[in-house]
This record gives C-alpha cells, sequence and structure tokens, in this order.
C-alpha cells in the first residue's frame, strides 16, 4: 500500500491537495461540502479527490451518497506515520 | 521518406513532450514534498527525456547519423520498423503515465 499513497498523494498533479483533504478528515470526519468549505475548494474538485482517495482505498465513506462522510481507512491508519511525514511537508 | 520513420520521428517527439509534461508536475511535487519518491520520479523523467532527446537529435540533425533517417535505401527496413516499435511503445507507455498523474 505504501507505494500507492506515496504516488497518489506526491506523484501527481492533484497531490497536495488530497494531502489536505487527508489532514482535515484525520481532525475530524466530514462530508464534501464541508471539506469543500473548510479548504476553500470547489465542491467538485473535492468530490473528485475523494473518488481517486476512495478508489486507492485510502478512504472509506459511511452514509448515504450526497451526505455521507469520509474517513481515513484501516490501511490508511496503519501507514498513518507515512501519512503524517507527508502532511508536514504540506503546511 | 517511409511511413516507418515519420512515426518514429513523432513518436520520439511526443516522449519528449510527455516527459516534460510529467517531469513539471514531479519537480513542483518535488519542491513541496523533498522526499526520495518524488525525486526518484524527477530523475526517471530527467534521464528518459536525456535518452528521447538524443535519439531525436540523430534521426533529425546529427551531420553522419541523420542522413540515413532520410534516406529509404541506406538502412533496411526491418531497422525503421523495429525503432518505430521501440519509440511507439514508449509512446503509449509515458500518455498512461501522464494520464494517471494528471489525475
Amino acid at each position: 500500500m505504501e507505494a500507492a499513497l506515496w504516488y497518489v498523494l506526491t506523484g501527481t498533479r492533484g497531490g497536495t491537495n488530497r494531502v489536505r483533504i487527508l489532514n482535515a478528515l484525520d481532525e475530524q470526519p466530514r462530508n464534501a461540502n464541508q471539506l469543500a468549505e473548510s479548504l476553500e475548494l470547489d465542491y467538485k474538485t473535492i468530490r473528485h479527490h475523494l473518488d481517486v482517495l476512495l478508489e486507492n482505498d485510502i478512504l472509506t465513506k459511511s452514509g448515504d451518497d450526497y451526505g455521507a462522510i469520509y474517513l481515513p481507512t484501516d490501511r490508511t491508519r496503519r501507514h498513518w506515520e507515512t501519512v503524517e511525514r507527508i502532511i508536514e511537508k504540506v503546511e | 521518406m517511409s511511413a516507418w520513420i515519420i512515426v518514429a520521428k513523432v513518436a520520439t517527439a511526443l516522449n519528449v513532450a510527455l516527459l516534460l509534461g510529467l517531469g513539471y508536475i514531479w519537480g513542483r511535487n518535488y519542491l513541496t514534498f523533498r522526499s526520495k519518491h518524488t525525486l526518484g520520479l524527477l530523475v526517471f523523467a530527467l534521464f528518459l527525456v536525456l535518452e528521447n532527446g538524443l535519439v531525436l537529435y540523430y534521426y533529425l540533425i546529427d551531420p553522419a547519423l541523420s542522413a540515413w533517417w532520410h534516406d529509404e535505401s541506406l538502412v533496411p527496413m526491418i531497422v525503421w520498423q523495429t525503432q518505430m516499435a521501440i519509440n511507439v511503445a514508449q509512446t503509449v507507455g509515458l500518455s498512461f503515465l501522464l494520464w494517471i498523474t494528471l489525475d
């Protein structure tokens, strides 16, 4: 998983914003609207990043589609040291 | 000039363009993350740009070598076809990499 984590977060154009999303969700699970608001990003941009993070099993969601709350998966938690090292660089 | 060699040249030029795109994204990310992972990607792009630049140079500019690639009688067709396959395979691979990297 660690290689995918590195690539999705630091190898791609959208990596920096995905790191900010992950950091925000670590503080507190939120839905897409709340994320867009707190990170001052376009709702569609947030949705796109959330989909990429879901697809790579970095995030999981609970609840129905519209108001679904997003949070890091157990797998991501197990590699949280790596994530933290990446987050540090973005702040 | 044979179609094979035109395709080989165009593919090589495309490879350079794709790698500059990748190198730009990875270079910017390296400035942010300063990790060995982003550095590795950047070095990968850098050396593949050098490789493709060198190929383009001898296809188009080098006084001795570029003549081969303008005159069909100097190089057997099989060499052109193989060369084209190598260049195009790389274009396909790099396109896919750029596609996921822009995501």
